[in-house]
């Protein structure tokens, strides 16, 4: 495998709260003990219901929430010992695009000055090559020149979406947070915004980190999938290996509870019970064992190791941690 | 030979939203029929009038505006675009029909207990009367969504309940007073996907036990194959295709219908490109006069932009309002 561009080494957030009527220190583990590593040009893919901690990681790699623990490198470099400097060319280089384009628009900014905010933060263009550009980024999302005059009211959903890609890709970053980018688009739309997301991906030569609930998306749009329960990843490897044989139980109840556009499937009920712990007081041992079907004595006590699984050489491995692999 | 009567008969349907900046065709004559013990799934986008349809069979349109310019809704034979208001909230508003909304935060007040909220529809249609018996039949209606502990949980406030809990303390407000037909507004969408496939469970569970009628309006392709009998897929104020649900996703006749199916991905089918429909819906303050999809459609001719296509019986109780369906087969391209 090549170096990779992306990795998080144990990365925790625990987020403290006031617990109890005397102010008791407590915290909520949102994300905790998480390792992964994005490979040059490829879709890493988290997945995971809400309250996994996948939206806390996004935030973490953009630096907008400080570590409790562990570390985060691009390109080699530490971000939490990098200096000032190292840190804001980081920012250049990953963009994000995020989930609601109803709000992550600023409603008083025409696009053109939305789309040249992050063009002004990092460099000092002449106005007539501002414009150029802005027009030019217009132009690769697929919307006419003439919208950089009007106001994100004026603009459909799926179009506010586009220029938000054009905000991302405004100066040309290498990496790209995809914070559940289509999942607040109607049907029809969605399929174009995908699309779109591909093709730059493919001209620009990013790397995608995306974040979203969608199994069908994540399987049809991903290289590499991590699936994350209660702040932990729980298995992990090259999609299709991850979707063909999936090995934790958690990944067979979310794959088994999709509810599918085929009249004559139905989706399994009572592969899985009752609803994801909190993460304040993570459940002892295996955290998903209060859900899980197979769950035995040892899944309630100790925390299942990682079990490595078919792996090529050269290839991202495939592991999920459960007790329960090969018994 | 007489078919059964029909639960509910929605006939020529039009609900308009009067706006300064002009007349929103928000529901543009539609018709829907639904027997007792059935389910059907209006599909559609956002602003393809699926909501205000909803909102019309309640009367519960936005004061400001809203108004059922023509038609009929016959639920048990009586016409309720001709019911009194002072009736229509006594007997059948929350009584004979009820509604899931699609947020159980906002749908729970935070001040009340569940059991408070979930006894208000058997209280206020005098279903159960003192406190004892209140407290009863809300207990069995817990029990009935499958809420474990009904008897105790009833005193928990909304905050104290996991978000499915609450959607399950949701379906069960709109089912205390036993309708007979229940509108469920996308009712698992904010839902995570082992959530959801409860809900599903429950939703089919109630209808077997009880027989109730429902309405479900989504945009989910999935939840709606799972859970439907029959399908409406609504575009820009009309219903553009319905029939029973393995029609309309085996042979899909309507080329909106068969662009939403080729539009998402489908689980194990891997990183091949989606079929992406171009443009966005019409307006519907001033909708053109021929198919209102026609301008996204990728086999329009000439003749679709000019009138509206007549409703063609494609297989029978399966209809596609499209000029290239052919009366008995399906339009050749997918």
């Amino acid at each position: 495998m090549t170096a990779p561009l992306l990795e998080l080494r144990d990365v925790k957030k625990h987020f403290p709260v006031e617990a109890g009527m005397f102010g008791a220190r407590a915290s909520v583990r949102a994300v905790d003990g998480v390792s992964l590593a994005v490979a040059p040009g490829e879709t890493f893919a988290l997945v995971g219901e809400s309250g996994c901690g996948k939206t806390t990681i996004a935030k973490l790699v953009l630096l907008l929430e400080p570590l409790t623990a562990g570390s985060i490198l691009f390109d080699g470099t530490d971000l939490a010992t990098a200096t000032a400097a190292q840190r804001k060319a980081y920012r250049r280089q990953a963009q994000a695009v995020f989930q609601d384009p109803y709000s992550s628009l600023n409603p008083r900014l025409k696009i053109g000055t939305i789309i040249a905010e992050p063009i002004l933060a990092h460099q000092r263009p002449g106005r007539a090559a501002l414009a150029a550009r802005i027009a030019e980024l217009l132009d690769i999302v697929g919307l006419p020149a003439g919208a950089a005059e009007l106001y994100p009211h004026e603009f459909s959903g799926g179009q506010r979406q586009r220029i938000a890609i054009a905000r991302g890709l405004a100066i040309n970053p290498r990496f790209m947070v995809l914070d559940e980018p289509i999942s607040a688009l109607d049907v029809s739309i969605r399929a174009q915004v995908l699309n779109l997301l591909a093709d730059i991906q493919q001209r620009f030569g990013l790397t995608y980190l995306i974040i979203a609930h969608d199994l069908a998306l994540v399987e049809h749009f991903s290289t590499t999938v991590a699936v994350m329960y209660l702040g932990a990843i729980v298995e992990t490897g090259p999609t299709e290996a991850v979707f063909a044989n999936p090995a934790h139980p958690y990944t067979r109840a979310l794959l088994a509870s999709v509810p599918r556009p085929d009249p004559d499937h139905r989706p399994e009920a009572g592969v899985i019970h009752g609803e994801i712990a909190s993460a304040l007081a993570p459940p002892p041992g295996c955290k998903f064992h209060p859900r899980c079907p197979l769950a035995t004595d040892r899944c309630r006590h100790d925390v299942p190791a990682v079990t490595q699984l078919s792996t090529g050489p050269g290839t991202t491995p495939h592991w999920a941690a459960c007790h329960l692999i090969g018994t | 030979m007489q078919e059964p009567p029909k639960l509910l008969r929605v006939e020529n349907l039009q609900t308009h939203i009067f706006l300064r900046r002009g007349v929103v065709r928000a529901v543009d004559g539609i018709d829907l029929e639904l027997a007792a013990g059935e389910t059907l799934g209006i599909i559609g986008e956002s602003g393809s009038g699926k909501t205000m349809t909803c909102l019309s069979l309640l009367r519960l349109l936005p004061k400001a505006g809203g108004r059922i310019v023509a038609g009929r809704v016959l639920l048990d034979g009586t016409d309720l675009t001709q019911v009194p208001e002072a009736e229509m909230a006594r007997d059948w508003r929350g009584r004979r029909i009820a509604m899931v909304s699609q947020d159980p935060l906002t749908a729970l007040n935070p001040v009340f207990t569940i059991g408070d909220q979930v006894g208000g529809p058997l209280r206020y249609h005098h279903l159960a009367n003192g406190r004892a018996a209140v407290r009863k039949a809300v207990t069995a209606v817990l029990r009935r969504v499958r809420i474990p502990s009904a008897e105790t949980r009833l005193d928990d406030y909304p905050h104290q309940f996991s978000g499915g809990m609450r959607q399950r303390a949701v379906i069960g407000m709109a089912i205390a007073s036993a309708p007979r037909l229940l509108i469920a507004d996308e009712p698992t969408s904010n839902l995570d996907v082992t959530i959801q496939v409860q809900m599903i469970e429950l939703f089919r569970d109630i209808q077997r036990e009880t027989g109730v009628g429902i309405i479900l309006i989504t945009h989910d392709l999935g939840v709606a194959a799972s859970l439907c009998d029959r399908i409406a897929v609504m575009y820009a104020g009309r219903i553009v295709e319905t029939g029973p649900v393995r029609a309309i996703y085996r042979n899909p006749a309507h080329p909106y219908t068969q662009a939403l199916l080729a539009a998402i991905p489908h689980l194990g089918q891997k990183r091949t490109r989606l079929l992406a429909i171009p443009g966005q819906p019409p307006s519907l303050i001033d909708p053109p006069a021929g198919c209102r999809f026609a301008a996204r459609c990728a086999h329009a001719t000439p003749r679709c932009t000019e009138a509206y296509p007549p409703d063609v019986t494609v297989a029978s109780g399966h209809v596609a309002a499209c000029w290239l369906a052919q009366a008995g087969e399906r339009t050749a391209a997918a």
